[in-house]
């Protein structure tokens, strides 16, 4: 019987690598003086896994590391050893390092050892430190556990049901170990359930027909003896119900969990042989319990399971196979307008029954669309969860107290935009913890706390996803950016700005030098880079800022890159594709509510503002059928809280499109932010309302200025 | 590694008689087929039964299961059958695996450790 292992190394690394982010995580709740006994089980179990994973595939190097870890945190989890900021800092880099080893190791690269035993070192010198004791405690008497565990001392101990899988043991699992181990938590009565094995000559050698009840005695972590079975978790069916003076209900915390209970034998069994038997239930009476049930049904685990067919449960899927499906969705959405668009020109009888069925299709493809999208998203905690560290190490590094907050952090949006926000995000919070955050020293004397606070808010509006890096540091100096840029000649020595106009200075390429670094709070450096890739993302950036409170960046992104809700504008013989989320209202103008100018454009009352006309067909350099307004369409559109009516002759369906790259296929065009193919086979140019915007500012702007110039 | 022992071959070397059923020196998954195979044979013999497992060196959830299911054969059929011997090994495993009910033949006397039935 050859079992070839290594199938099974990516799914190990995979998990360890998640594994570890879990550990980081309550590692730096455990810095932040959050002592809680659930967060040390959770470091425990995660080198418990890794070790026992990495001495199964072979990988000694990591085993014997995480091996020493493990008495470490063994030693942290039964209250011998006190938490302190150095032992977290330790355990933190040993989770790096386990990271850059399990890394190492995946890429079949050489580890660097000496790194490797230094740490290794040190935590034997931690453990062989008694200073960790609480003072005052004699080897003699019981220490207190540093760490109380909540409701512990109401518990006598455990209730365990345990139904290994049928393939358990030629996994190389064995209950003997796992029973031996449970043993060594504290006084263990094990009573066997052999009421499934069936005559010796029908009984596979290899199949586990065993199952266990055991009653386990003591003051004992539900993780302590959900550790024990870490290693079957998926393979067996286990039950873990608290018993003691105060009645605990039946655990349903954990993973892989189903509590059933195995479904009495064909025969009448006596009540001795049954899982739900009472502790003192006499042992004597299995053997005749068994011997009834010699027609045993199917492996208790999967008769067990039959009865929760309805249980949820996760697959990995690689994204590839997603972007498959969904490109597939994608070409059928185009498919669909074809049909909707040949039906729409067909007349008959059979012609209404074909569009009813072609609404039909097209209200199950916007199901099986979203169904797919929604694969595809994740939460943003993927991304926030990497900034309590980068917090923690950098405010401890540069001398400054900092809280980070994050809210919405379930907030979902597509694995693309997520995977490319990251970068930016990080650079900002570094932006802020660097230049934004005060010292405690300079807060007080502000009159602000010494903590300094960093916010990270996600939230969905209207169809994007809005990502917040609030800080409450010393704000952007307005005076001295204008001051920078009008000395850069990118703004006019006469020429006044809007305080949003001003902040947005700090993006412009080449305006973050080491000079506005030091001046400015240094919020330019590498600015332009971080909008730059949030508006290759078909988001945007914009920034808040108030002199002496805080700044605040918000990034707008979209749910996804893939496709568009969008209404189809005709100009001459073009159709756009403008995004429905970015339509406020459209109307036709009447000339009365014009109003031109002097060389800055014309604009039109809209109730009680004034919007510029971008009239598209000048913006991209077409032919159109109408210039005279009352003749075609103002589309009012929004973007960044900026307003304009964009001028159309007219307007056409609304339609999903899948968005194909022009960047890609072509080149970055200001104002668009893609192509797509029609229903007739045309392909539609996609406005990108922000870059149209902008796009129309620089062409008045440089209207303007030819104008002063002549 | 461990090295592959026929189960089968009594681990004093005694010549095998009707009715005694010698456990090898390994009884785990490894040696389980050839265990059930053993046993089996073993079954096929008029009881009462003598199992010895003094000689059991290793085993595990393996190993034991068949010999439970062997016992539970037994009470099934009510042959008798009692305990010549069960190594330490043997006998924690036993323990540890909560059988030794089973493996305690109905009429019989209770089989105490390093000691015959």
């Amino acid at each position: 019987m050859t079992l070839d292992l290594a199938q099974f190394h990516d799914t190990f690394f995979e998990e360890s690598f998640e594994a570890l982010d879990s550990m980081e995580a309550a590692l730096l709740k455990l810095s932040a003086g959050d002592v809680d006994a659930e967060l040390i089980n959770t470091i425990f179990r995660v080198a418990h896994s890794i070790k026992g994973g990495s001495a199964t595939f072979g990988f000694t190097d990591v085993a014997a590391f995480t091996h020493t870890l493990e008495t470490l945190l063994d030693q942290l989890r039964a209250g011998k050893r006190q938490v302190s900021p150095g032992l977290v800092d330790v355990l933190l880099r040993s989770c790096d390092l386990m990271r850059e080893m399990l890394e190492a190791t995946k890429q079949k690269q050489p580890m660097d050892k000496g790194r490797v035993a230094t740490l290794h070192g040190e935590i034997e010198t931690i453990m062989k430190s008694a200073g960790s004791e609480p003072a005052g405690k004699s080897a003699a008497a019981a220490p207190a556990p540093v760490v109380m565990l909540s409701g512990e001392s109401e518990r006598s101990g455990w209730r365990i049901h345990f139904v290994p899988g049928s393939k358990l043991l030629r996994n190389g699992n064995d209950p003997l170990r796992i029973l031996r181990e449970l043993h060594t938590l504290g006084p263990c009565v094990i009573r066997v359930d052999a009421k499934y094995v069936p005559p010796l000559a029908d009984l596979d050698a290899e199949e586990c027909r065993l199952a266990w009840n055991a009653e386990l005695s003591g003051d004992i972590h539900e993780d302590q003896v959900r550790a024990v079975f870490d290693w079957v978790e998926g393979e067996c069916e286990l039950m873990l119900e608290a018993f003691g003076p105060v009645k605990a209900k039946v655990s349903t915390a954990a993973p892989a969990v189903v509590a059933p209970e195995v479904p009495p034998a064909p025969v009448a069994a006596p009540a001795a042989a049954t899982p739900t038997a009472t502790p003192t239930a006499t042992p004597t009476a299995a053997p005749a319990a068994a011997a009834v049930s010699a027609a045993a049904p199917a492996a208790p685990v999967e008769a067990a399971r039959a009865t929760n067919a309805g249980e949820g449960g996760s697959i990995r899927v690689s994204i590839e196979k997603i972007d498959e499906l969904l490109n597939s969705v994608g070409e059928l959405v185009i498919t669909q307008s074809v049909l909707s668009q040949l039906a729409a020109a067909i007349e008959g009888r059979e012609a209404e029954e074909l569009r009813s069925a072609l609404g039909q299709l097209e209200r199950h493809m916007r199901s099986l669309q979203e169904s797919v999208m929604r694969v595809r998203m994740l939460p943003i905690s993927f991304v926030f969860n990497r900034f309590p560290r980068l917090v923690r190490d950098l405010g401890q590094r540069l001398g400054k107290k900092i809280e980070l907050r994050v809210v919405g952090d379930q907030t979902e949006l597509d694995k693309t935009v997520l995977e490319k926000i990251g970068d930016p995000l990080v650079h900002l919070v570094r932006n802020s913890i660097d230049h934004g955050i005060e010292s405690p020293e300079v807060r007080l004397a502000a009159g602000k706390s010494a903590h300094g606070l960093i916010e990270l808010n996600a939230y969905h509006k209207g169809g994007n996803v809005i990502v917040e890096v609030t800080d409450d540091g010393g704000g952007l100096k307005r005076d001295k950016i204008l001051a920078k840029a009008r000395e850069r000649g990118l703004v006019g020595p006469d020429e006044e700005l809007s305080e949003e106009r001003v902040y947005n200075l700090i993006f412009a390429p080449g305006f973050s030098t080491a000079d506005v670094v030091s001046d400015v709070s240094g919020r330019g450096v590498g600015m332009d880079v971080v909008k730059r890739n949030i508006n290759e993302l078909g988001g945007h950036v914009q920034i808040h800022s108030t002199p002496g409170k805080g700044s605040m960046v918000r990034i707008r992104l979209p749910l996804t890159l893939a496709i568009l809700d969008g209404q189809l504008a005709r100009v001459g013989n073009e159709v756009y594709v403008v995004p429905i989320v970015s339509i406020v209202e459209t109307m036709q103008v009447r000339s009365e509510l014009v109003n031109s100018i002097a060389s800055k454009g014309e604009v039109f009352r809209l109730r009680d503002e004034y919007l510029p006309i971008v009239r598209l067909y000048d913006l991209f350099g077409i032919e159109p059928d109408h210039t005279e307004l009352l003749d075609g369409l103002m589309m009012i559109v929004e973007a960044d809280g900026k307003r304009v009516g964009l001028f159309v002759d007219e307007l056409m369906s609304q339609q999903q499109v899948v968005i194909k790259s022009l960047e890609t296929n072509f080149r970055p065009v200001t104002g668009l932010a893609g192509a797509t193919m029609l229903g007739d086979g045309r392909v539609a140019l996609i406005l990108d309302i922000p870059g149209v915007i902008t796009r129309f500012q620089s062409k008045e702007t440089r209207r303007d200025a030819a104008q002063r110039a002549a | 590694m461990t090295p592959p022992v026929n189960t089968t071959v009594p681990a004093a070397g005694a010549k095998p008689v009707a009715g005694q059923i010698v456990l090898g020196a390994a009884c785990t998954i490894h040696e389980a087929q050839a265990l059930r195979a053993y046993l089996l044979e073993r079954a096929g013999h008029p009881g009462p039964y003598e199992i010895d497992g003094g000689g059991v060196e290793q085993i595990d959830t393996a190993g034991l299961q068949l010999v439970v299911a062997f016992a539970l054969d037994c009470l099934e059929r009510s042959i008798h059958y009692t305990w010549k011997a069960r190594s330490p090994v043997l006998e924690e495993a036993i323990q540890m695996l909560g059988v030794a009910p089973l493996l305690e033949s109905p009429g019989a006397v209770s089989y105490s450790p390093g000691g015959a039935a």
